[in-house]
């Protein structure tokens, strides 16, 4: 692999791709995250830690003198993370649109 | 301090200047909106002529909105928001919950704007997004807030542009850190015989490191308000709930009453709002009223932070008899980690946890980052002036936005001014704005920079002088009307505006002398 490839990489996992797996962080973290005592913890803090987890992933990719270590650790958060929303569509699908849901409800 | 080896500080130094120039334009867009608008509340009281001091919920509210039943379809009477707007006037917003095609909640309903008498001014009907506008009096701080929130781009392209903006800040800030050999030592480093570079290069390192820390919970909690309703209440939604909003505004805000639809007329406002102003120690600055007309009806009144407190206070009442029920956090029904944490990033964006002090040092902090932003650029470009004449384009874009976007600001405000006695200030404010751009940009482009770097700052230093005067000459109050209610926000604007006209004055013609006196010297010594 050229030099020139091994930066775009670099590039690509520091820029779009940061973005991209903060996204995925933040919606798996959703479900794994300790409720706390007013049970909303796992819906706030993912919310509130996505500009750092985005900046953890970004200066994790600009450092790193490994390249095989960032795909490692970014790809693998991603997959942990996106496999456990899958899991959670797989395991209860949803039935209606929100929309539909909340009229029907009301 | 972080000793990072040589690669890793040089890629660094890459990562910090690079996301200077890529964004850095518009970062200091937002950074210095957001400066200004620290200060937003004053400014619109000191632009409008506002001379009440009194919040509108210090007043009686309770026959004023019971006045509003009646007239307001019986559609739209779910739930009321009721908060200040104009001179402490009252604005009540009677609506029901709706969801777009897409899953997101909007308000629909009527928006009762009430002048000081409690007669209804103004009545709009609509979605929060419709009716919610900036009005005549409020025209130049709605514009100023809505710059550097989403820089007028329409949403969420806007509110992404700034998140994204504010991620570019968090990356200067953290690479700033992690690129000061001597962060000690850099803070007080400051060589004023040194070459010009040098000079600038200090000044840009002592600014940029006193202002680290806020850089850092400035860029943290303004991405965090960008992307929490655009993308991240979306996501969180989808993950936990299928998508659900309306589930995740449940759990997060909802309260845990069981529901009981037996109509039940609303309990004694007044009563509440006297109450809560005691117990928080201050008054309420919004008020929602669920369940309007129910026996289920909750009341919540919001608090700034108390004395000593960072995070706002939430009290919660029965709406039916309006007795107090609890105290409770902002986010949630219980005191938690996320609610704590996600509470205290307003008060931390906004720099409002210990009133004008607070706001004062987040207004000069903000400063600080407007000059690093553009010293930073400055330097950039210095350094590469002999490799790359063809960065010309960029010196001059520098110029054009750091000192055209102020100026704009100054003219706009001078607009808004001279057009709100007139009734039309929401059309003259953004349009002078954008005048005033073209204007500078057409400049850039026929004037050489450093003419039109000067004439900027001259034509800015000039308005800050004027403004006072436009605003007593255009009817607005003087000093002892304002001070005879207390409202001392205006001789305050005022001052400010003046010293820092007069101080840009004094530098750029004290500049002029002390270059003149140094070429007289330098001939002197010729002869």
């Amino acid at each position: 692999m050229s030099a020139k490839a091994r930066k775009w990489i670099r590039v690509g996992f520091a820029g779009p791709g940061a973005f991209i797996i903060a996204l995925v962080i933040m919606a798996g973290m959703a479900l794994w995250l300790p409720q706390g005592a007013a049970q909303i913890d796992n819906l706030v803090l993912p919310l509130v830690l996505f500009p750092l987890i985005w900046a953890a992933l970004f200066f994790h990719a600009c450092l790193d003198g490994k390249r095989s270590r960032i795909a490692l650790v970014a790809v693998g958060l991603c997959v942990i993370h996106a496999g456990l929303v899958a899991n959670k569509f797989l395991s209860k699908p949803a039935a209606t649109t929100p929309a539909a849901t909340h009229e029907a409800q009301s | 301090m972080i000793h990072l080896p040589k690669e890793e500080t040089k890629l660094m130094v890459a990562v910090h200047g690079w996301s200077g120039i890529v964004l850095g334009l518009l970062l200091y867009a937002v950074v210095l909106t957001g400066m200004v608008a620290v200060f937003a509340e004053e400014i619109g009281a000191w632009s409008a002529g506002h001379v009440e001091t009194r919040s509108a919920f210090e007043k009686p509210i309770d026959a004023r909105v019971r006045a509003l039943v009646p007239r307001t379809p019986a559609e739209f009477r779910d739930d009321v928001n009721v908060f200040e707007i104009g001179d402490h006037n009252l604005g009540v917003f009677f609506h029901r919950h709706e969801l777009k095609p897409n899953g997101e909640p909007v308000d629909r309903g009527v928006y009762y704007q009430l002048d000081s008498a409690g007669k209804v001014e103004n009545e709009l009907r609509g979605t929060g997004e419709e009716v919610f506008g900036p009005r005549n009096d409020d025209a130049l701080s709605s514009f100023l807030v809505d710059t550097h929130v989403r820089l007028h781009v329409p949403n969420p392209w806007g509110l992404l542009l700034t998140g994204v903006l504010g991620l570019a800040m968090l990356v200067a800030a953290i690479s700033g850190l992690l690129i000061h050999r001597h962060l000690f030592k850099d803070i007080f480093t400051l060589r004023r015989k040194a070459n010009p570079v040098l000079v600038d290069r200090d000044r840009h390192s002592v600014a940029g490191t006193w202002s680290l820390p806020f850089a850092f919970i400035l860029a943290f909690t303004g991405s965090f308000f960008s992307f929490f309703g655009t993308v991240g209440v979306p996501i969180v939604a989808m993950a936990a709930f299928g998508g659900d909003q309306v589930a995740l505004s449940e759990a997060v805000f909802g309260s845990a009453a069981k529901p009981d639809p037996t109509p039940r007329a609303i309990g004694n406002l007044d009563r509440i709002t006297a109450d809560a102003g005691q117990r928080a120690g201050g008054a309420p600055t919004f008020m929602t009223i669920e369940h309007f007309g129910r026996a289920d009806a909750v009341v919540t009144t919001f608090h700034e932070p108390g004395p000593g407190d960072i995070e706002p206070s939430t009290l919660v009442y029965n709406g039916a008899t309006a007795a107090f029920d609890r105290e409770k956090p902002s986010i949630g029904t219980r005191p938690s980690a996320g609610g704590t944490l996600a509470a205290i990033m307003g008060p931390l964006h906004f720099g409002n946890f210990a009133g004008v002090l607070s706001k004062a040092v987040w207004f000069g902090l903000g400063f600080a980052m407007c000059y690093v932003t553009l010293t930073g650029l400055r330097l950039w470009l210095v350094r590469r002036r002999e490799d790359a004449r063809s960065l010309d384009w960029l010196e001059r874009a520098t110029t054009v936005v750091g000192f055209g976007l102020p100026f704009a600001l100054l003219v706009c405000s001078v607009a808004f001014l001279v057009t709100m006695p007139l009734g039309s200030a929401v059309f003259w404010t953004p349009t002078s704005f954008v005048a005033a751009c073209l204007a500078t940009i057409v400049a850039g482009f026929l004037m050489a920079n450093a003419r039109l770097d000067r004439a900027l700052q001259i034509g800015m230093a000039a308005l800050l002088v004027a403004l006072p005067i436009v605003r007593f000459a255009t009817g607005g109050p003087g000093w002892g009307a304002a001070l005879a209610t207390g409202e001392l926000a205006i001789p305050a604007v005022d001052l400010a505006l003046w010293v820092s006209g007069g101080w840009m004055l004094w530098s750029l013609f004290g500049q002029r002398r002390s270059v003149r006196t140094a070429d007289d010297f330098a001939l002197q010594l010729a002869e």
